[in-house]
């Protein structure tokens, strides 16, 4: 006959090769127990110590305690146990537990061992809590039975009920501790099996008030004597059956005790128990998906049965007798009850109205009232979802202070996902990846939270945002629905659909729905641009702020945003990406109240135009190089130029390409054309960007007696200049061209160093005898704006007329290395009001006091010169 | 040995990273970061109330290359994360003693 040693090591071989290949072998637990409990049994009949103790009336017992007595041995659990005496312990008891134990430490199991007489096993009880919990899990395993029935007596006597208030006490401080070491956002991603929240530990708790409050001492106690309901037990032994089943192949894996799911094993073991990738879902998050549904009901059933058996510390007095709030429902000790079942089933509403009242008085469902809940939600059908008495409920809870506790018991006794199907499909979605803490259902109401939280802080920008909106329930529902699309990719654009279709069934003002519709799809818009792209860069902020559109919706936005990534996890949101897209935030939001390039007039226009030109090259020009010019357009330039005239602008500029190519560094185009009008010409000029450009131009054209009325300059994204001058008609109307071709000339000498402007003018200005005699004239004015732009500093000039002015002017700003992106030259009768928009040559508006001051003490003097 | 860290704006990023992945460099590490350089912080009001950002936001990128790389991989980091407006960052070169790959324990060469 084999040793009892023997068939333990068989047997365990033998269930550790059907854990690894039975993917989903659910009694593991109950067998290893087993196999345990059969090798004390025999070891026990085959030792002669054991035998000697029993024939000197020192009679003993093996008692199984902790993990092991409750048969929840998983692979690599500790096996505790003691050799529990009557009265006083026998010398043999050291050999017997030698002889025993040994054995299974050199198997490599990790068993605790106490001999204890009755009295240490009840003085330890007493002293020390976590020895009472074990204890209270205790199992008799072989020896002497009735030893163990009175020490079962003697503990439930003596220890439970005399110290019943002090250890409940002492484990809501356990639960306290746990909360907060386990709560953070590192054992969402790797969730930890057994202290974790939601984990097995709040399983034990459950037993353990069980026993303390109701002498229950098994499990299924809790179903018989009605503490739990059947489906509530049922669901709880399926979501326990699945941990202890990924508990058993996360030690398989590990090859030792541990019970944190790192991310190193969560792949792994999704395929070891049989997951497969499906619905654009990988295997791994429908695995996480899965174990968080299962934690997740396992922490709501332990928060409603603690918060219902144990006794409540604090409460302030006024709450302690039962005061009706409804028709219907009753407010007791901070909890919420149903008056009856049958008053559900003659007003169904109530099921929502009991949430009502939560995101008012901030309370709890009591645990009968989660129960009759879910026995009730079948009553939440099409026509319970589409009514009005209902959508009116749902949003005024949104309204509410206390949305998300509400919410949060809403997804927790599963009324969510029923009145909102919609939610339930993408609820227990997991991303595989260090970023996204929470499952899409628990993030959304996360974000609610966040935006929620935000009105009690005070001094913040956000703060003031969220005060000021005008609709906040809008900001709110959209919190709550911007992943609903959350299936694969492009979840901003399904999530849209989907939304379109809750927000009906809602009833939701219609133009209140195009907002969050827009806030759907445009939820990623600020933090990727923020991060992404140069924001610097003017086209980029205008495209975003054409998206928008209004500041109401940009203020939105950005909150949305904000709660998004609080809400996503620590590596989403920092002062570092908050700094970006604050400052994308403000930028946006220049734009948008300069009401100039973001109009949604303007954004169609600029559409409009575009297309236009398409049409007019089509053939010419291919799609693709017409794609790269439209690029580097700057939206002020497409804003202000016809298509007829753009196509224009595009052959000037790949001419000028081609003379690039040629070597000719100081390269230029220019191109004539009269106005319908008989009265003035314009001149187009175009050359790579420098610095003291336009000067050059504007004295060249004084030179040639040439009368500059207005003027556009802009400088493409890519350094092309683009000067469009409205000049007034040649000396010789009879020759126009050869007054052109004199500029040409003067332009190119100018370029190479052959012509000096400030000579050749100062000569033209000498007085002569035929000068205008003086006219009446307005002292000059210069006005210096840094507040307009986010991205140019604004010199605006407003002087009397005069030849060579606008040289003068301009060449002051060379001067001063200020580099002109965009000039508005304007002359009216005799005067002239210039808006240049220059930056220095980092790009960078002008900012320096001194360079300020310079800037507008030069143009002074300058324009007072006459 | 050495190593360069280089401070660049973080739109420039995955432009950086293609580049030096280009040149055969095998790994580098990315840091958000924030700090000032001649590119200040600023200043902006909504309703009256100022909200002062002191730090602008950058990322910093650190590679550890045998020095042959250097010129190489300073001229692709320079070119690739210019813009040629302020802040577009610094690159700075650092002697580096010994570099050890904690799983094999080879050292040197063979460890970057």
């Amino acid at each position: 006959m084999k040793s009892a040693f023997e068939e333990l090591k068989e047997a365990k071989a033998h269930l550790v090769k059907q854990l690894s290949e039975d993917t989903c072998l659910k009694d593991f637990q109950a067998s290893y127990t087993e196999i345990i409990d059969q090798y004390f049994r025999a070891s026990l009949e085959e030792s002669e110590t054991g035998r000697g103790l029993f024939k000197k009336k020192r009679p003993f017992t093996f008692v199984a305690v902790g993990g092991y007595g409750r048969k929840e041995l998983c692979l690599h659990s500790d096996i505790d146990i003691i050799i529990l005496f009557s009265s006083k312990i026998p010398a043999e008891a050291k050999d017997l537990a030698e002889e025993i134990f040994f054995p299974l430490w050199n198997l490599g199991l990790d068993l605790g061992y106490g001999v204890r007489t009755m009295k240490d096993c009840l003085s330890l009880c007493r002293d020390d809590f976590e020895v009472l919990t074990s204890m209270m899990d205790s199992r008799f395993i072989c020896g002497d039975s009735p030893l163990y029935l009175s020490l079962m007596e003697n503990l439930q006597k003596k220890v439970v009920v005399k110290k019943s208030m002090a250890f409940t006490r002492w484990l809501d401080d356990q639960n306290k501790i746990r909360m907060d070491k386990f709560g953070d956002a590192s054992y969402l991603l790797e969730p930890h099996l057994k202290e974790g929240i939601g984990g097995l530990r709040d399983y034990h708790h459950i037993l353990w008030i069980a026993r303390t409050c109701f002498d229950l001492r098994t499990p299924r106690d809790l179903e018989y004597y009605g503490k739990l309901s059947h489906n509530e037990y049922r669901e709880l032994e399926e979501d326990l059956m699945f941990i202890w089943l990924v508990r058993n192949h996360l030690h398989l894996i590990s090859g030792r005790k541990n019970d944190q799911l790192h991310f190193d094993y969560q792949e792994k073991i999704a395929e070891q128990i049989g997951f497969k990738n499906k619905g654009g879902l990988l295997a791994v998050e429908r695995f996480l998906g899965k174990l968080h549904s299962c934690m997740a009901s396992i922490k709501s059933l332990h928060k409603s049965f603690i918060n219902t058996h144990l006794p409540k510390r604090g409460l302030s007095k006024k709450r302690d007798k039962p005061e009706i709030i409804s028709n219907g429902l009753t407010l007791y000790q901070d909890e919420i009850y149903f008056d009856s079942s049958t008053a559900i089933l003659s007003n169904p509403f109530l099921l929502l109205e009991i949430f009502e009242k939560c995101s008012v008085l901030c309370c709890r469902l009591s645990l009968e009232s989660m129960r009759l809940l879910r026995e009730f939600l079948y009553l939440v059908d099409d026509t319970f979802r589409a009514s009005e008495k209902a959508t009116q409920l749902f949003l005024t809870i949104i309204n509410n202070k206390y949305t998300f506790e509400a919410l949060d018991q809403m997804f927790e006794t599963g009324f969510l996902e029923v009145f909102i199907p919609e939610f339930g499909e993408i609820k227990d979605r997991v991303q595989f990846d260090a970023y996204h803490m929470f499952p899409v259902g628990r993030h959304s109401l996360e974000t609610v939270r966040q935006l929620k939280e935000l009105a009690n802080r005070k001094e913040l920008l956000l703060h003031d945002l969220l005060l000021d909106l005008a609709d906040p329930q809008s900001i709110f529902l959209a919190a709550f629905l911007h992943d609903i699309g959350k299936k694969g990719k492009d979840h901003s654009r399904k999530g849209k659909a989907i939304a379109t279709t809750i927000l009906k069934r809602l009833g939701y003002d219609k133009k209140k729905t195009e907002d969050i519709l827009f806030l759907i799809r445009h939820h990623l818009l600020l933090a990727e641009t923020a991060t992404r792209r140069d924001l610097n860069d003017e086209k980029i902020v205008v495209t975003c702020s054409r998206t928008i559109r209004d500041v109401e919706r940009l203020k939105m936005l950005y909150l949305l945003t904000w709660a998004d990534s609080k809400a996503t996890g620590p590596k989403a949101w920092n002062e570092w990406i908050s700094n970006l897209v604050q400052e994308l935030f403000f930028k946006i939001m220049h734009i948008l109240e300069g009401k100039e390039l973001a109009t949604a007039h303007a954004s169609q226009k600029g559409k409009n135009t575009q297309s236009q030109v398409r049409g007019l090259v089509a053939g010419k020009i291919s799609a693709h190089d017409l794609d790269k010019f439209f690029e580097v357009m700057t939206p002020r330039y497409l804003l202000n130029s016809s298509p007829h005239d753009i196509v224009r602008h595009i052959s000037m500029v790949e001419q000028l390409g081609k003379t690039s190519q040629q070597f000719e560094p100081s390269a230029f185009v220019i191109d004539t054309r009269q106005d319908s009008g008989d009265d003035y010409w314009e001149l187009v000029f175009s050359a790579k960007d420098r610095p003291g450009l336009f000067s050059d131009l504007s004295g060249v054209l004084a030179i040639n007696n040439i009368n500059i009325l207005s003027a556009d300059i802009y400088t493409w994204r890519d350094g092309t200049a683009l000067d469009i001058f409205q000049v007034s008609r040649p000396l010789d109307p009879i020759h126009p061209e050869e007054t052109w071709q004199h500029v040409e000339r003067d332009l190119k000498n100018t370029f190479k160093g052959k012509l000096s402007l400030a000579y050749r003018l100062g000569q033209k200005a000498e007085p002569s005898i035929l000068s205008d005699r003086k006219k009446p004239s307005r002292p000059p004015k210069v006005i210096i704006d840094n507040e307009s732009s986010d991205f140019f500093t604004l010199i605006e000039v407003f002087a009397d007329d005069r030849v060579g002015l606008l040289y003068d002017i301009t060449h002051t700003l060379f001067e001063l290395r200020l580099d002109i992106r965009i000039a508005i030259i304007a002359t009216k009768v005799d005067q002239i009001a210039d808006v240049f928009y220059v930056r220095d040559l980092e790009g960078q508006k002008v900012k320096d006091e001194d360079q300020l001051k310079e800037i507008k003490e030069a143009l002074d003097y300058k324009l007072g010169l006459t | 040995m050495k190593k360069i860290e280089a401070i660049i704006k973080p739109f420039k990023l995955d432009d950086v990273k293609d580049g030096l992945s280009g040149i055969g460099i095998k790994g580098i590490s990315v840091t958000e970061i924030k700090g000032f350089g001649r590119q200040r912080g600023h200043k902006e009001v909504y309703r009256g109330a100022e909200y002062q950002v002191d730090f602008v936001s950058k990322i910093k990128i650190e590679v550890v290359l045998e020095s042959e790389l250097v010129p190489e991989a300073v001229k692709t980091i320079q070119e690739k994360a210019h813009t040629g407006q302020i802040g577009d960052g610094k690159i700075f070169i650092l002697p580096v003693e010994e570099a050890i790959r904690i799983r094999t324990g080879e050292t040197g060469k063979e460890a970057i």
